[in-house]
């Protein structure tokens, strides 16, 4: 029953010490966790340590946690943190690249049954970005910080970081328009 | 590979002076107030509708990710849990009837807290959220208050319902605790309709 209570309860449960309220949240947000983690640090990364530190983690810093219904947005600040601690640790330096990009083409209004190949294409066009450009997008539009929050987690000052998010936005779109 | 539609470009050159930073916050900010050399601008519609678009597919894209990870297999889960520290949630210490006068016994907030939420278990489709004891519970004289959130299942009367669970609380903490509790304030903050089976 418990498994099934929404995340207020769940959540209140686990900041009063429930372990199994807190096995709960485990159960129902590591899916998230881990595909936003793998988002973050690239394919082929190793997220299950991240999301386990972050789990670890939020367990000992589940009191600071005010508003229990916000446990979901809160863990992904939490795993989003963890990774990008592993993003540092791997390379100090971030390296800022520069793309260019051929000419795009526009295209026609938008038919749902061609959102999943959209899809599809936005997770490749993402794949291949530079990391910092890559990490920004994630950081802003899956992990739902604020630039200047993006900045922070990146060690960069907000003005690159929005450099980094338009030119990632660019090249998304242009990368989805030429794969159409 | 370009079936007649308008090339989407996406410098200031071909966005009438404007850039992807300024049309993402004009996005942002709801495309209010409107700006008409923005929306006026082919080339901005353009990108707007790409920018838009592009916005739109985010959570289809997260779905897919999250869709696509695995179920975390009970070993992973229980090494998360054997590697949490156990007394992080443990609160203050109670102090307890001591059976002579050279012991000093006592039981912690936190398993308090257990105690209460356990009384859920005597009311099918109760569930106990957060538990808070206000007052000094250290000071074995002070009188405390138990606050409790509470989720109850539909179609029973709440006032009853409460009640119960009231006075269930308040025996459960004078057989196992020496607290001087003054109130139990509940506060019902959901209305559950359990599936069949559920339980």
């Amino acid at each position: 029953m418990l498994s099934a209570a929404d995340d207020r309860m769940v959540a209140g449960r686990a900041i009063d010490g429930d372990i199994a309220a807190f096995e709960v949240l485990v159960r129902r947000y590591t899916p998230m966790m881990c595909a936003y983690a793998r988002r973050v640090l690239g394919a082929g990364a190793d997220v299950d340590d991240v999301v386990q530190e972050a789990f670890v983690t939020a367990w000992q810093r589940l009191s600071e946690l005010e508003d229990p219904a916000a446990v979901k947005s809160w863990l992904m600040r939490v795993v989003g943190r963890k990774a990008m601690d592993r993003v540092r640790s791997r390379r100090p330096v971030i390296d800022i690249d520069e793309i260019d990009h051929p000419a795009p083409s526009h295209r026609g209004p938008v038919d749902a049954v061609e959102t999943r190949a959209e899809v599809e294409a936005l997770s490749a066009a993402l794949a291949e970005l530079p990391e910092p450009q890559r990490q920004s997008w994630v950081l802003r539009e899956i992990g739902g910080l604020s630039y200047e929050e993006v900045a922070s987690e990146m060690g960069i000052a907000a003005t690159t970081v929005r450099g980094l998010l338009a030119r990632a936005r660019k090249h998304i779109i242009v990368r989805m328009e030429e794969w159409r | 590979m370009n079936d007649g539609r308008l090339p989407i470009g996406l410098d200031p050159g071909d966005l009438d002076g404007h850039t992807i930073e300024e049309l993402t916050d004009y996005l942002d900010a709801g495309r209010t107030p409107t700006d008409l050399s923005i929306e006026e601008s082919p080339g901005c519609v353009l990108a707007l509708d790409a920018l838009e678009r592009l916005r739109a597919l985010t959570p289809e894209l997260i779905a897919r990710d999250e869709a696509a990870e695995p179920e975390p297999d009970a070993g992973w889960i229980q090494s998360i849990l054997s590697g949490i520290a156990m007394d992080a949630r443990s609160g203050r210490r109670i102090p307890l009837a001591a059976p002579d006068e050279w012991s000093d016994l006592a039981i912690t907030e936190g398993a308090v807290r257990g105690l209460i939420r356990a009384a859920e278990n005597v009311f099918p489709g109760i569930l106990i959220g957060r538990c808070r004891l206000h007052g000094d519970v250290t000071d074995q004289d002070a009188v405390i208050g138990v606050e409790v959130e509470v989720s109850v299942p539909f179609g029973e009367p709440i006032a009853q319902l409460a009640e119960r669970l009231r006075e269930e609380i308040a025996q459960r903490l004078s057989a196992h605790t020496r607290l001087a509790v003054e109130a139990i304030d509940i506060t019902v903050h959901d209305i559950t309709h359990w599936a069949e089976g559920a339980r």
